[in-house]
């Protein structure tokens, strides 16, 4: 992507709190109209990410680009990037009206008062929230107010909307329904989305292309089914939470960890050697069967029901615990004995390696 | 829960109340109606008997001492809520908003409140060596040679009860603005700045109408303080200024209950009158 087509571009932004560093020469840019989803732990950075982009925090180094022009130094009120707030910092004495007009009453571009109420109810309509104008903010629901903080971005027509985990806040039936909403309001505008998150799901769900960052630094960024079947290093099929990871060697084509030895086709390079089967790869058998592939004995520990699937717990001799999804609808979940040992088998061919012998 | 059972709950709970009411009921309705009665009593010279009368009242209103006193109370009130409030809504907003760290916010509120551990009077006698025709701060202008003459209005002038009272009252307006400065969340100024708002129209729209019933309660506080005072007055006017506080000790102390009364009478008028116009401007239920 060059930097014609991009909307913004963050250029080795260095960003320091008492000598810990929240954000280390980082470079990031999303082109226009895109739906950007920026994964990380908590403490990796990404807030203060978006907050420094937004213009809340001043980088200690590198530079910062909106639509071709250095805003480095511009005060956030200048910028014209808007920002929804995880716990949507709506203003408490207004209404709903006021509180989507705001940019426009007191922003830093005059607008006329029938502009104003024109595009007011116009975006109040679009988010779904006919009728209920002259609330005060506390009268609404949750919901409600995610879309309140929404409009009240929205209406003042940024090119570029960054969003601080913005469903978080919501309940979990709200927070899909949310997803789809998000999207779907997203492409009617023609924006670019940057939207922070710590969930896997909600990542891989909501982002045309995802970004995990890790510790201050971008570890993977690509299209999130990418992500899902190629995570670049052991951290980002960590941070996907779909992935048992087991430490061990990788040498001469070979892993040896606690499953034994196990021949490697594929290896991707990393600075640790980690073996990674995904929670739905692994099939169990009992301890008497004799399965072709690798094989784990590891104890049943529980289940737990998860609606579509049921996830098995064990625990590998050396205290690992080791997670099986079952798909229900591959047919009914076999019934396992607690404290008994089972074989737990993969094909070598599904295994993701990572390793210092990698490509 | 049953209903029945609701309601011996409830029943029970309201005997939490009972000491407050004895409480109140003894020292504060009993004594506010004896007043209101003593006020018409009739008063001679050295005598007073419980004969209804007006005679009081209408030598209250009659008189330029006790209206004039009336309306010293008022402009004196009105002067120093809006000192208190000039200077302690900056400090206020420097010290609930300004200061990132609550320890550092703590630490200066607790500043605010050092002059406290010494007694009123002598917060109030202090400052007779500062504004006095030889006080501190005439000697200091002299010296750096702005004034040649020493200011003699600085003390036992009306402006000197204003000073006083303006620093002794001063904290308190601080106090509760900066409570509710420092509950406005940080992130809904951002909000506002990131729709284009500038400081100044953020001020307005935002952090003032949030801050306000702090104001209110910190004007409320002042405005009771102010209203009832007689020693500040006392201390520092020479006897010049003459508050409905001041009255009611003169008239206590040579033993004319009656005025006395009226006085206090039309000073709890007063003061209910303000409070409520104060609680007009904000809903405090919503803020509790």
């Amino acid at each position: 992507m060059t930097t014609q087509t991009a909307i913004f571009r963050i250029d080795g932004v260095t960003k320091s709190y008492g000598g810990v560093k929240a954000l280390d020469a980082v470079t990031l840019e999303a082109g226009v109209n895109e739906y950007l989803s920026l994964l990380g732990p908590s403490g990796s950075g990404k807030t203060t990410l978006l907050r420094v982009i937004a213009g809340f925090e001043v980088p200690d180094s590198g530079r910062v680009f909106f639509q071709g022009r250095d805003i480095t130094n511009l005060p956030a009120h200048e910028r014209g990037i808007g920002f929804v707030f995880q716990n949507f910092a709506l203003f408490p004495h207004l209404t709903v009206r006021q509180n989507v007009a705001f940019g426009m009453a007191h922003g830093a571009v005059p607008v006329s008062a029938q502009d104003t109420a024109q595009r007011t109810q116009a975006v109040i309509d679009m988010v779904g929230l006919k009728g209920m104008e002259d609330r005060g903010v506390d009268q609404i629901s949750g919901g409600q107010r995610q879309r309140v903080a929404l409009a009240r971005t929205l209406v003042m027509q940024p090119k570029l909307v960054l969003l601080d985990e913005p469903l978080g806040a919501l309940d979990a039936n709200l927070r899909g329904r949310m997803r789809n909403e998000l999207r779907a309001i997203r492409e009617r505008m023609g924006v670019t989305f940057l939207h922070v998150t710590g969930s896997e799901t909600e990542a891989l769900a909501m982002g045309d292309s995802v970004v995990v960052l890790d510790r201050g630094r971008i570890i993977q960024r690509g299209a999130p089914d990418d992500i899902y079947s190629h995570p670049a290093s052991p951290d980002v099929a960590h941070f996907l939470n779909r992935f048992n990871l087991f430490d061990g060697t990788l040498a001469g084509g070979s892993f040896t960890g606690a499953f034994g030895t196990v021949g490697v086709t594929n290896a991707t390079r990393a600075p640790r050697d980690v073996y990674a089967i995904r929670y739905d790869r692994l099939r169990v058998v009992p301890v008497s069967a004799a399965p072709t592939g690798p094989a784990l004995k590891a104890t049943y520990i529980a289940n737990e029901y998860l609606g579509s699937s049921v996830m098995n717990f064990f625990e590998t001799a050396d205290g690992k615990v080791v997670e099986v999804e079952h798909h229900l609808s591959l047919g009914a979940p076999e019934t396992y004995e607690p404290r008994q040992d089972y074989l737990l088998t993969w094909s070598p061919d599904q295994a993701i390696v990572f390793g210092r012998e990698g490509k | 829960m049953s209903d029945a059972s609701v309601a011996a709950k409830g029943q029970g709970a309201s005997w939490l109340i009972l000491p407050g009411i004895v409480w109140m009921a003894l020292f504060m309705v009993v004594p506010i109606a004896m007043i209101c009665y003593v006020s018409f009593w009739t008063q001679t010279t050295f005598n007073i008997s419980s004969t209804p009368t007006l005679a009081s009242w209408k030598q209250f209103f009659a008189s330029d001492t006790y209206t004039g006193a009336l309306w010293t109370t008022v402009r004196i009130w009105l002067i120093v809520l809006a000192t208190t409030f000039i200077i302690g809504y900056p400090t206020a907003l420097f010290v609930g908003l300004f200061v990132k760290s609550k320890t550092l916010s703590t630490v200066l509120l607790v500043i605010c409140v050092i002059p406290f551990w010494t007694s009123f009077l002598i917060r109030v006698l202090a400052w007779r060596p500062m504004l006095g025709k030889e006080g501190a701060i005439n000697i200091i202008l002299m010296k750096l040679h702005i004034i040649s003459q020493p200011i003699e209005v600085l003390l036992f002038t009306e402006l000197s009860v204003i000073i006083g009272m303006s620093q002794i009252y001063c904290v308190f307006m601080v106090g509760p603005i900066a409570f509710m400065l420092g509950r406005i969340d940080r992130n809904i100024i951002e909000a506002a700045r990131d729709l284009g708002a500038g400081f100044g129209r953020i001020f307005w729209k935002i952090i003032f109408p949030l801050s306000l019933p702090g104001v209110v309660v910190g004007a409320i506080f002042v405005s009771v303080m102010v209203l009832g005072e007689f020693a500040t007055s006392g201390a520092l006017s020479g006897r010049k200024v003459n508050l409905l506080g001041n009255i009611i000790v003169t008239q206590v102390g040579s033993l004319k209950w009656a005025m006395a009364s009226v006085t206090g009478v039309i000073l709890t008028v007063v003061m209910g009158l303000v409070i409520a116009a104060f609680l007009r401007i904000v809903d405090l239920k919503q803020e509790l």
